[in-house]
Formats: structure tokens, C-alpha cells, sequence
């Protein structure tokens, strides 16, 4: 696992409180929202949230929302791309 | 900021706010409420020992935010989404002017994130988060 992707997983579960959960039980294709972890919209403003503190990087509406959060491997694409380091 | 009825869409009895002190649309509003024992809801909340309920210090935070936003809030559609880290420390009690102050954490699709605290004379009442939604 990237480290990158690694840090995404466990930003996801520190923010949203998923305790117990371990960052390998987050597969890197299953949908954040709907039928994989099972997100709903509260969480996608905690994300919105965790990723522009911890990383910096702003998810500025619903259509970028749409596209970073296909995935843990989309996230953490959407990252790497407009992260400023 | 004294015209609050023009902002809010709430009316007696549940108008929870008298004053607008100080107020940065879409960062931090400052209120007031000042609770009389002529408070509907005091008559039963108890009977011989009058307490604001606590939901009700959540509501007038909730209702403080409404003028995080720069537009008057009538025929807006907003709901309560979320009360999350509520802590209530000590009651408020008739005579008290309680000190809301909010601020805007952050929005996404219509959510908006507001931490809040309830204050009387430098003392916390209450401190909590509030998530809520505009449709």
C-alpha cells in the first residue's frame, strides 16, 4: 500500500470514528459512499474537512466531491494530484 | 443588530434570540439571549426550580448560526443535521444573559459545520457542534 493511500485510510477512519477498523479492511476500490463504506452526507463534509487539514487540499463542490470520493484509490489520486508540496 | 424577526423566520415562543452583537457572515456570530422568568417553558421545566432545557441552549446556538449567512433566513429551508460533543456544564436560569457565540468550521453540498458554546458572565454552559442543512 502507498504510502500516500495509507495515510488516506487512516485519516478516513480517525475523522469519521471508525473504531476497530484497520486501514487494510478499506479496500482501495470499494465506493466511500452508498454500497461500500456505507458514507452519507455528514461524512462527506467530515472528509471535506479531514482532507484540507491534514493534507491541505480543498474539495470545492459537489462535482469534485462526486469525483474524489469514487474511491479510496480515487481519493487518494485526488490528493497526490493537487496537493502543493 | 436588534431587528432579529427581519433575519429569522421564528416566532414567539421560539424566537431564542435577542441580540446580534457581533456578526462576520460566514465566520463568527456573537448573540444574545436574555432569559425572564415569563419563559413559556419554564412553567414545567420544573415546577419550583426553573432551568432552560438543555435543548434548548443546542437551539439557540443553532438559531445564533442562522446569521452566519449574509440573507434572511425566510422561506430558506434549514434543518438540524447533526448535534455532535454536547457538553453541558452548568444550567441556565432565569435572570441570565447567556452569551452564544458560533463559528463556521466548514461547508460542503448544503452541510454547514458550526462549533458554538453558551456562555453567562465568563462562565460555560454549554459547548457543542452543530451540523446543519440547507436545501
Amino acid at each position: 500500500m502507498s504510502d500516500l493511500k495509507l495515510r488516506v485510510k487512516e485519516m478516513i477512519i480517525e475523522r469519521l470514528k471508525l473504531e476497530g477498523m484497520a486501514p487494510e479492511q478499506i479496500l482501495d476500490d470499494a465506493p466511500l459512499f452508498g454500497d461500500g463504506l456505507g458514507l452519507d452526507s455528514i461524512d462527506a463534509l467530515e472528509l471535506v474537512l479531514g482532507i484540507e487539514q491534514v493534507f491541505g487540499v480543498k474539495i470545492e463542490d459537489e462535482a469534485a466531491g462526486m469525483k474524489a470520493f469514487k474511491s479510496v484509490q480515487a481519493l487518494t489520486d485526488f490528493i497526490a494530484e493537487h496537493a502543493k508540496v | 443588530m436588534t431587528d432579529i424577526p427581519a433575519h429569522l423566520p421564528h416566532r414567539y415562543p421560539f424566537l431564542l434570540v435577542d441580540r446580534v452583537l457581533e456578526r462576520e457572515p460566514g465566520r463568527s456570530v456573537v448573540a444574545e439571549k436574555l432569559v425572564t422568568n415569563g419563559e413559556p417553558y419554564l412553567q414545567g421545566h420544573f415546577e419550583g426550580r426553573p432551568i432552560v432545557p438543555g435543548v434548548l441552549l443546542l437551539e439557540m446556538l443553532a438559531q445564533a448560526g442562522g446569521f452566519l449567512e449574509a440573507d434572511s433566513l425566510h422561506g430558506a429551508a434549514i434543518f438540524l443535521a447533526a448535534v455532535q460533543d454536547a457538553r453541558f456544564k452548568a444550567p441556565a436560569l432565569p435572570g441570565d444573559r447567556l452569551r452564544l457565540e458560533v463559528q463556521a468550521e466548514g461547508a460542503f453540498a448544503g452541510l454547514l459545520k458550526i462549533k458554538g458554546m453558551v456562555s453567562c458572565e465568563g462562565r460555560e454552559l454549554c459547548t457543542a457542534t452543530l451540523l446543519v442543512k440547507r436545501l
